[in-house]
């Protein structure tokens, strides 16, 4: 048995999918513990469950899109949350001993506290912005990048990447043909339901049914596209239903064939679902794409307008652009993906990758080994 | 300027062009408006701009290549008036290079 500290991030992109690799490992009889804020993470993990608490900070929302997004995610939320989490890791460290520290791609604290104890640590890279590199593109972006984690005081090495293990929830029919060193494990999605309960007779066999989310956004934007999405889909009443994952106020008054839920068990419901519309957010493209059922992608920010590339790349949906799609276009592009059947086979062919590759226990088989490496 | 000169409104038309939406055209773009923080171009979009300049005004238009040499402030701030002005340069100091339209 090993022992496994989880350095997370309270998000819920990037905290599901430690939390199932973390239940892998419980599974394969190891032990866990967390490093978190206790709110966040204590109905997630349960009342035994060992954390070490970090306290709960709040970050100012992070601005529009684009490089301003990236600049103001790495000043406003991934600097001052290293900076924040480091002494409760530290603490984490010294009381729990673990073998192996493993660290959300984002908590850099989590690297961070493994080096000062001389603990390997692995990565956890739960979004698309850095396993491809994108920002090769920008080399004054991708400098200015490694200056923000200069600044945390490290030596030179990238705290982004372990040299241990990288795991990343996603497969080369996502990635393309890029060649990673042989500690990056592509190990597909590794997956999480959410609580909630749904009405399956509201559904209408006779129908196709189409999922429609941008994620835990809750903003004006987020009211202004399901507002589009829902002028898009009222005229295809005789055909097609949706259901819109989102907070019910920002959808006040929805055409009869659209359904408003704040909660929905995702995993459960994909496999009744025709097509997704979504913000291309890594976890709910992977839930689809897992299931079979292609997308039409709307990214907003950070790494999703990467992922939004890669499935179009892979044939498993079509990108339109989020603030400025109107709802011609939009149900243009629904009627597309629904009518077109490549579309579902190109995305049951990713689906097929992310079995293959093992997705949790995948990556808790990798975690052991470096964790029987460190003895 | 010249008459040759390329105008902010080619700058839009090709953004147009290039992004497939004409929406664009009517939402009133000047020369200070920012392509990233007011018309939400994301790197994909620039690549389709970078690609269509190209063609338009000849190779020695190289946008992804002018981007590149941008620091992160001077990226989020880019406008389309910057973007006219640089084909502009690239123009004059390049006039072999195969002018389009």
């Amino acid at each position: 048995m090993s022992r496994f500290l989880f350095v997370p991030l309270p998000l819920t992109g990037h905290a599901h999918p430690a939390l199932a690799v973390a239940d892998a490992l419980s599974v394969r009889g190891h032990d866990v513990a967390w490093c978190g804020p206790e709110a966040y993470f204590r109905p997630l993990i349960g009342p035994d469950a060992t954390l070490f608490p970090t306290g709960t900070r709040l970050f100012r929302d992070q601005a529009g899109h684009g490089i301003a997004a990236l600049k103001s995610m790495w000043q406003r939320y991934i600097i001052p949350m290293a900076r924040f989490i480091l002494p409760a890791a530290d603490r984490a460290i010294l009381e729990y001993r673990p073998d192996v520290v493993v660290a959300d791609q984002y908590a850099l604290a989590g690297p961070l506290a493994a080096r000062q104890h001389g603990l390997p640590w692995a990565t956890l890279a739960t979004g698309a912005m850095e396993l491809t590199h994108p920002l090769a593109a920008l080399p004054q972006v991708d400098a200015w990048v490694r200056a923000q984690q200069a600044s945390l005081g490290h030596d030179a090495s990238d705290l982004l990447f372990s040299p241990y293990l990288v795991i990343a929830f996603t497969t080369s029919a996502l990635t393309g043909a890029q060649a990673f060193p042989g500690h990056f494990a592509l190990t597909g999605p590794a997956m999480l339901e959410r609580p909630g309960a749904f009405a399956w007779d509201l559904l209408d066999p006779a129908r196709r049914t189409v999922l429609i989310t941008v994620g835990t956004l809750a903003t004006s934007l987020a009211a202004d596209f399901y507002r589009r999405a829902a002028e898009a889909i009222a005229p295809l009443a005789a055909t097609v239903q949706a259901i819109v994952a989102g907070p019910p106020d920002l959808l006040p008054d929805p055409p009869g064939n659209v359904l408003v839920m704040p909660r929905v068990p995702m995993l459960a419901l994909m496999p009744a679902l025709d097509a997704v519309i979504c913000h291309a957010g890594m976890n709910t493209v992977c839930e689809a794409l897992a299931h079979g059922v292609p997308l039409v992608l709307a990214p907003i920010r950070h790494d999703q307008p990467v992922v939004a590339a890669q499935v179009v790349r892979a044939g498993a949906g079509i990108r339109v652009p989020f603030s400025r799609v109107s709802p011609g276009q939009l149900r243009a592009a629904l009627i597309t993906v629904l009518g077109d059947p490549s579309y579902r086979l190109m995305a049951a062919e990713v689906g097929d990758s992310f079995a293959a590759a093992g997705g949790a226990a995948a990556a808790a088989a990798r975690l052991e080994g470096v964790a029987q490496g460190a003895r | 300027m010249t008459a040759d000169d390329v105008s902010t409104d080619d700058i839009a038309r090709a953004l147009a062009a290039a992004i497939g939406d004409e929406s664009l055209l009517s939402a009133g773009l000047s020369a200070a408006t920012r392509l990233e923080g007011d018309l939400c171009l994301d790197s994909l979009d620039l690549t389709a701009v970078g690609a269509l300049l190209r063609e338009r005004y000849g190779t020695a238009v190289d946008l992804t290549g002018y981007v590149a040499g941008l620091d992160i402030d001077e990226i989020i701030e880019l406008t389309v008036g910057e973007v006219a002005a640089y084909v502009n340069r690239r123009r004059a100091a390049w006039p072999q290079a195969g002018q389009g339209r």
